[in-house]
Parts: structure tokens; sequence; C-alpha cells
């Protein structure tokens, strides 16, 4: 182990120098084993020191760097590229944190500050002689993405990967593609319908050959990893064929005996067990729905085309990167919030927004017209009991841009908006501005005084005390209450957990870094986009999606992906399999394998990301971690004390 | 508690308001209004009840009346929503409120009433000349008497009954307790606001402006003098001739000036004139012109061949004390000046 050393003394201009004595430090350090030369710097990170640096490392065949400077946070990059440009392996750099740890921390005690900046380097010392050169794992990457879930974000990111020449797997639980937005009619701002939105989209994959669309498909296990994720989907049957003839197949429809509540349109209607949502609608061919089915017969013997000897299928999918786009379920409000399921009429914006779509003429819910909406904003969001604090950030445009069509749709509606303070953010205020110019009547609460649902002699009144009356008590008798519900995070997010995706506080997906890693969550590979992330809009969702297209696309690009190579490492002669280590692991990193003479433990050097969890759980010591081995460590701990 | 009636301002519409459903209640026009007080905020809170309809509140308040339209809050209105507008608007409609008899309320929502109302009163003039063959002396006698039984009936079966419900609105209907001594001792107050305004140099920038209504309500209530109980049009009195053409010079100049500001449209205040404004301003102006020509046609003797002078301005004073004395814009001398009297009574 005759390691030629080289070691930095930084004055960080005086950030350092003017507490710790660096003189002193560079003396106490040059005489230390395999030390073969020690400088005191101005500024080490400074353009002429790089040079120097360099220099010193090629003309002396240096083995080993050392700096002793800032926080690794912010320079330790800097000088694993210095020592790479002097022709060393950048994992021979070490670096010693003697402003933060030492100057900064002690400028009452220089003395005291400068004994600990030798420890300190000298402890970089110990560890740098035990340090190898290392190359980045390098893992070869399938050129496919699945997506996970076919709304406005998974077929904007299918259309997109593909066009970059990905294969895509576009995998939708649903039997249609489009989800929310398919439910929609005209949007806020641009005033297409949602429908016509879907329709693009879906055009756009339909001429595309490398995108495979799955509907009815839910994804059952994976077994991969970055690279190469291995999918099990489940493909349940239309139990339709695939071309079949419209108006016998209407026929069928009406001949189904079996009536059930539609989700499509959030319950307010009811649909048969054969069923499309609507006409139009992608893929073009109706379904018969096998849970609710009687297998009565009556379609069957109308339209040749149902065909109930389909079956179900399980498929493998192999694809480099997974990108999650599966969506939020509208907050369902308790029994009797605001009098929802309490009065009959109470209803939720998603409900509301189906009746105008469905209404010609007059606006009537349950065989009564329609003149006084109120609006309860707010309702699931900003919780102050509940949990969920967030705001849903698209719940007040809808509920004017709504409130905005109604009114222009059929005559004499009066709107009235309990709310707790407009946030029509962005562009979105001109709507907010049509709106009161309309005549539309808003009035505010705080959050702990919300507005009153009573029913007095048939009549259901709402009463606020409105802070912008000076807290006057007000009431208006409204004929529907419309709850402004916000988004949670769908019911069943089971698919989430067969990847161990981390959720935030709020219960939706949670990204690595709200601002700078905005699409990639912890497990490598997997990206999340729109809804399923946290609450967004259509325009925010498409945002989204296209930046999780490019962040997979950076995964499977190339072919070939290199990850970090400081790693858990197992010494199988060691290795008894407890299971502890796997059970400590928060990424699924381990696996057990087994040969002719026992079982053992098995890093997946793809999946590991070296936070060193499973080390201390090893009963027989068998896992180091490569650059952070127990003997690196106890050397360094020797230095230091 | 009190009921939102959206309805309410599609009525307040017909009286001129227009956009103040645009308020998003940021308190811009009070902060700048120099009128508004901590204890007297406004226009921010009259807008609120437009807009939510509380018509009782809006009865019961006198905050319109405290208002002098200098214009500040509709500049300073991030939403353009005319508060000042709409505060001029109430006033409209309060006046018709305060109206027993409801015409005011017709007359200001309606055009071809006010037109079809001016006909009628010129056709009973025309008739009664007619009647009495176009004789000079007859018709000025009884134009005399017309005026002085015209001011004591409007006065006493149109004006008096509207103070009195306004009263009713302002003091009684919302039990505020007053003692007779304070309707006493506030009586100065009512008359320093009727003759001087004194409120409206509160107003910022205002000073011309008061100074130019001041004095015409000076000389408008001067000419009424003159008219009436001097018996200008009959006087051989030279100083009572002088001071009568003066008062008329009066009278039509500054009219001139207000017709011409609204005409040009520089100042928020004169920017939105509804029938009822141009009807008040150009009748102020004609009856000063006109009484000024029939006391011209008079001093140089050639009243007698032309008739037609005399006739004009009797038509124009009839349908003055008849329609817009007890129903049009008139009534702002009488309740903005209560309005300080109530106000101080409260």
């Amino acid at each position: 182990m005759n390691k030629k050393l080289g070691v930095y003394i930084c004055h960080c201009g005086g950030n350092i120098s003017d507490y710790v004595d660096v003189e002193k430090v560079r003396q106490s350090v040059e005489k230390e084993e395999g030390v073969f030369l020690a400088k005191t710097t101005m500024f080490a990170c400074g353009d002429s020191n790089q040079k120097e640096m360099v220099e010193d490392i090629k003309s002396n065949h240096l083995d080993g760097v050392v700096v002793a400077s800032c926080s690794p946070k912010l320079h330790l990059l800097t000088f694993r590229a210095v020592t790479e440009r002097g022709d060393l392996n950048k994992y021979n750099y070490v670096h010693a944190n003697i402003r933060e740890q030492a100057s900064w921390a002690h400028s009452d005690d220089k003395a005291g500050a400068t004994e600990k900046a030798i420890h300190i380097v000298k402890a970089a010392i110990a560890k740098v002689r035990y340090a190898e050169s290392l190359v980045p794992i390098k893992i070869s990457s399938i050129k496919s993405v699945a997506i996970i879930g076919g709304g406005v974000a998974g077929m904007k990111a299918a259309i997109e990967l593909s066009d970059l020449g990905c294969q895509v797997y576009l995998i939708e639980r649903e039997y249609f593609v489009g989800g929310r937005v398919s439910q929609w009619d005209t949007l806020f701002t641009t005033n297409e319908t949602g429908k016509e939105l879907v329709t693009r989209l879906y055009n756009d994959l339909a001429k595309r050959k490398n995108i495979t669309v799955y509907t009815g498909t839910e994804v059952i296990s994976n077994s991969g990893s970055i690279g190469d994720f291995k999918l099990k989907v489940k493909i349940t049957p239309r139990y339709i064929k695939e071309k079949c003839n419209q108006g016998e197949l209407q026929n069928a429809i009406d001949a189904c005996p079996v009536e059930v509540p539609d989700d499509f349109n959030f319950n307010i209607t009811s649909r048969k067990a054969i069923y499309h949502n609507f006409p139009g609608e992608y893929p073009q061919s109706p379904v018969i729905d096998t849970k609710n089915c009687t297998r009565c017969g009556a379609c069957e013997k109308i339209c040749e085309n149902v065909d109930f000897s389909q079956k179900e299928e399980i498929k493998e999918i192999n694809a480099g990167s997974v990108l999650m786009a599966t969506g939020f379920d509208p907050y369902t409000p308790a029994d009797g919030e605001f009098g929802y399921n309490l009065y009959n009429n109470v209803v939720t914006l998603p409900q509301l927004k189906r009746m105008i779509d469905l209404s010609d003429n007059t606006l009537k819910f349950k065989g009564r017209e329609i003149k006084n909406i109120v609006y309860i904003y707010c309702v699931g969001s900003r919780q102050v009991e509940g949990e969920n604090k967030y705001c849903s950030r698209y719940c007040c445009t809808s509920a004017i841009h709504v409130a905005i069509t109604a009114k222009k749709k059929f005559r004499d509606i009066y709107n009235f908006h309990f709310n707790r303070g407009i946030r029509t953010y962005g562009k979105q205020e001109v709507l907010y501005d049509e709106s009161s110019k309309m005549g539309d009547i808003y009035l505010q609460s705080y959050e702990d005084d919300p507005p009153v649902v009573t029913s007095q002699n048939g009549k259901t009144i709402v009463k606020i005390n409105d802070i912008l009356t000076g807290k006057k008590e007000l009431e208006v008798e409204a004929d529907l209450i419309v709850l402004v519900t916000g988004m949670v995070p769908r019911k069943d997010n089971s698919v989430g957990s067969l990847f161990k995706l981390p959720k935030g506080r709020d219960k939706f997906f949670n990204e690595i870094h709200m601002k700078l890693r905005p699409v990639e969550t912890v497990i490598d590979g997997i990206t999340i986009s729109g809804a399923c992330q946290g609450p967004k809009n259509i325009m925010e969702t498409v945002n989204s999606a296209l930046s999780a297209a490019a962040k997979s696309y950076s995964y499977v690009s190339k072919g070939v992906l290199e990850l970090e190579p400081i790693i858990a490492r197992i010494d199988k002669s060691l290795c008894t399999w407890c299971n502890a280590c796997s059970k400590a692991c928060p990424f699924d990193a381990v696996k057990m394998e087994e040969d002719k003479t026992k079982a053992y433990a098995v890093i997946n050097n793809s999946v590991c990301k070296g936070c060193g969890m499973c080390l201390p759980v090893c009963p027989t010591d068998a896992i180091n971690l490569i650059a952070y081995s127990n003997s690196e460590i106890e050397s360094m701990i020797d230095a230091l004390a | 508690m009190a009921t939102i009636n959206p309805r309410f301002g599609e009525e307040l519409k017909k009286y001129g308001a227009f956009d103040f459903n645009a308020c998003y209640n940021c308190g811009n026009c009070t902060a700048v209004c120099s009128l508004s007080t901590e204890d007297d905020s406004f226009p921010r809170e009259m807008v609120r009840f437009s807009v939510l309809g509380l018509e009782d509140d809006i009865k019961s308040s006198l905050k319109p009346w405290l208002c002098y339209y200098c214009g500040e809050c509709t500049t300073n209105c991030p939403r353009t929503a005319y508060p000042g507008e709409l505060m001029m608007s109430l006033r409209r409609w309060l006046t018709s409120v305060y109206d027993w008899t409801g015409l005011s309320g017709l007359l200001y929502k309606s055009l071809p009433l006010s037109i079809f109302a001016f006909i009628l009163a010129a056709l009973g003039v025309i008739i009664f000349s007619v009647q009495e063959k176009f004789d000079l002396a007859t018709i000025m006698h009884y134009g005399h008497y017309f005026e002085m039984y015209a001011i004591l009936t409007v006065f006493g079966v149109i004006l008096l009954p509207n103070i009195i419900r306004m009263w009713w609105f302002v003091i009684l209907k919302p039990e505020i307790k007053v003692s007779f001594k304070n309707y006493l001792s506030g009586f100065w107050e009512l008359m320093v606001h009727m003759f001087t305004q004194k409120r409206a140099l509160g107003c910022d920038d205002n000073q011309l402006r008061w100074f130019e209504h001041f004095i015409l309500v000076i000389g408008y209530l001067g000419l009424l003098f003159t008219t009436v109980v001097l018996d200008w049009f009959s006087s051989g009195s030279l100083f009572i001739t002088v001071l009568g053409y003066l008062l008329s010079i009066i009278v039509f100049t500054i009219t001139v000036i207000f017709v011409s500001e609204r005409i040009r449209k520089k100042k928020e205040l004169s920017k939105f004139s509804q029938p009822s404004d141009w009807l008040f301003v150009i009748w102020l102006f004609l009856m000063g012109l006109s009484a000024f020509g029939v006391r011209v046609f008079i001093d140089t003797k050639i009243l007698e061949n032309n008739i037609w002078i005399y006739l004009l301005h009797l038509i124009i004073l009839v349908q003055w004390a008849l329609i817009i004395v007890p129903f049009g814009k008139w009534t702002h001398f009488l309740y903005r000046s209560f309005a300080m009297y109530f106000a101080k009574l409260r």
C-alpha cells in the first residue's frame, strides 16, 4: 500500500484561513504516510489551482488526492473532474470539509478549529489510502416504455415517445381511452370539448405503428427494474368481435335487461351491461361488462358479433422505463357534508357538468327546473379537519366555467359562488371577470365558518356569514347545490404499490424534487405525470406528460445505462440468508439465490442505491458498501480519535 | 338575515347603473374616496349591497347622498366597475323609492314616458292660451299665479310626504332613537347644507365646480324669488329689473358650462348622462334664457307683438314645475341636504 498522495488545503479566501491556521494543518499532514505533496491554496476551486492540480497528478503519478475545503455538496464533483483530467480514476479523490465543519462552526476557537481541521484531513487521507478505481455499472436498456393510464397524459406521452422512436405500450384499465377528459363537454379557456381533445389524440395514436394500446388491461405484477421492467398484464376481453354492425348492436343494447348506475355520468344516469359511454368514443366498439351481465343471452340472439367465448389473457410486456399516468378520482363528499346524500338536490361539480352536457333546453334535476344554483367551493380540498390540506387547483376555474356555460345554455340561471377566495390564476382570470360581469354573485367565508345548508318547508336554504359584506348573515334559496369537489388520488392505486412508488403526505405519487426533478421518482426508471402526482388541470397535465416522456426516453434512448458504482456487495461465503437485509432494503434490491450448497443474498446492481440500510442489520457482517467498507470507516475513526 | 336578490341588479340598470357586478371587493374605491370615513365608509359597501340586491339596506342608508361624485373611485377601479356611476344610479333609485306616487320611477326608467309628459304639459299651456284667445295680460296673470300655487302644491303634496318617507326609511324603520332636542339642534346643519352644499368641498380638486354649483343655486333661488315674490315681469323698480337680469344670466351661463361638460365627457362626473340629467340642466338653461328673453321683450316693448316668447317661457316653466321639480333630478336639492341632516341625527 504505497500510494502517492496529494493533499491541498484551501484558504477559501479567508472563510477558512481566518479561523484555521492552514499552514499548521499543512505541516501536520505532510509527514503522514504516503503524502507526497501537501500544499495550501487561496482558492482550491480557482482555475489556476485546478490546472496546477492536474499538472501535479500527471507529473508525479499521484494515486490519491484530498482537497480540504468546503462542503462536498459544493465541490466534490469539481475535484472528481480535476482528478479525471489528471488521468486518475475519479473515485481516488476524497473530499474533506474544513469550512462548514471547522472554521465556520468554531469561529470562536481558532486553536480548536485548527486542531479539528487537522483531524478531518488526516481522516480523509486515511480513507484515500483505501480508495480503488471504480467504473460505472453498465446495464442494457430496452428501447421501449410502458405507459400506465390512457388519459390525456398517457396518450400525449405515448405520441411523443413514439415520435422519438420508442416502442410504446399504452395500458388502460378501462375499456375506453381518454380518461376523465372524455367525460367533459366544453373545457375552460379554449371551449373545445373533452371529446374533441381525445379524438385528436386517439387519431394521432392510431397513425403510429410503434404504439400498442391495451384497453381493459391491468398490470398485475412486475419483476424487473430500470432498463428491463417485466410487467405482467391481464387483458379482459370486450366479448364483442372487432368488426360489428352498429345497427344490430344498438338493438342488442336496447334488449339488455340489466341496468346499472353509469359511472361515466357519475351515476346520474344508468346504463346497460352491454354499453358504450357515448357514440364515437375510442376504441369504437362497445363492451360487455361481465361483472353485471347475467348471461341471459338476449344480446347474443340479436347480434352475431357478441362473443362470449373470448377469454381473459395474461401477457408479458418488457419495457426500459415505466411512465405512470393513472390520474385522479373526484372527491366523494361524506354523507351529510353540505347536505350531500341528505337533501335530494345536492350534487357534485362533475355531476353538474354531465347534467349540463346531457340537457337540451332546460336544466332539470329530478324533474324540477333549476334556476338558482349554489356552488360551494373547496369541498374535499383545503380541509381544516380532514387530511386533504392541498388546493386542487382546477376547481375554482372549472366551477366558474361551468357556471358561465349553464348561464349561456339555459334561461334565467342565477349562479351563487360560496367560496373561500377565488384562485383563477394565470390566463383563467378572464373567466372570473366574465362571470362576475354576467351577474354571478360571489360570497366568501373563512375556513372556520363555512356556509350552512338547511332545509325549510321543502326549500333548501344556504346561509353564509359573508366576509365581503361585513360578515352579514346572508341566505339564498337554492334549486341545486353543487359541491365543487377537488381531486383525490385514485381509490384503487394498487399499481403504485406494485412498483413501491412512494406517496406524499397528500397520498399522491411523490416526485424526487418538486422543482428540479419534478417527474422522476426514487424508483429508477419510473416517471410520473398528470394528476396521479397531484391536482393539475389539462394544460399542466400535458406539460408534465411531455416532461415525463422526455425523462423516460433518457433512460432508454442509448440502449445502455450507466449507474453509480457505489453499491452494496455481498460476501457469499459469509452470507447465511436470514432475510434481514432484504427486509431492510427500501428499494427491493436484495433477492435470494440458491446454489447446490446454500441460499444467499444477491444485490440487483441496477436497483441498489448504495444507501447502506442493509449493512448494520447483517448478523454475519457479510455486506460491504463499496467505497465505504468497514476497514475504510474504521481507519477514518482511528485518524479522528 | 337577508336574502340575496340578483334580480335587483337588473332593476338598478334601468336607472343607469352598469358593470358594477364586476366588483371583486378590493376596496380601492373606498380607500381613495376623500369623503368616506371609518363610520360612513363607501362606495364599496353600496356596490356590494347592489350586487347582492339588499334593497332594505340600501333604502335605510344615507351613503348614496353623502357622495358628491368626484369620480376618483371610478378612475381607480381595477375592474372598471364604475362605482361612481353606481352611486349616481342609487340616488336616482332612492328618489323613486322616496316618491309615494311612483311617478319618479316611471319617468326615470322610460324616456318615451318623459317625452309624453313634457308634450302633455306643453299642450296644456297651448290649450289654455287658445281658450284665453292669446290675451297676454290674462295669460301672464295666470302664469304668475301658477308659479305660486304650483310651488305650494308640489311641496305640500309631493315633496313633503316624500321627505317624510325618507325620514321613515332612514330613521324610523331602523328604529333609531332621536331626541326632539336633536331634531332642533340639527336644523342649522340642514340649512347650511341646503344653501351651501359645503360637503362637496371635501371632494379633491372640486373648488371650482363647487363654486359654479353654489352660484347656480343662488341664481336659481334668487330668480325664483324675484319672479314669484317680487313679480319681476310686472315690476317697474330698476333694482328688481336689474336683479332679475343678473340672476337669469347666472342661471343660463352656468348651465351652459354644465351642458358642455356633459357633451365633452372629460370628467367622470359628466361621462354618463341619463335623460333625467340632460332634461334637468337643459330645462334650467331654457328657464333662465326664456325668462331673460321675456324681460328683454318687455323692456324693448315688443312683447305685445311677440307673445310667443312668453308662451315658450310658460311651457318651460310648467314642465319644470310639474315634472322635473317633483319627480325629476330637482329633488336632489332636498334629499342631499336632508341626508346630511338625518346623518347628523343618527
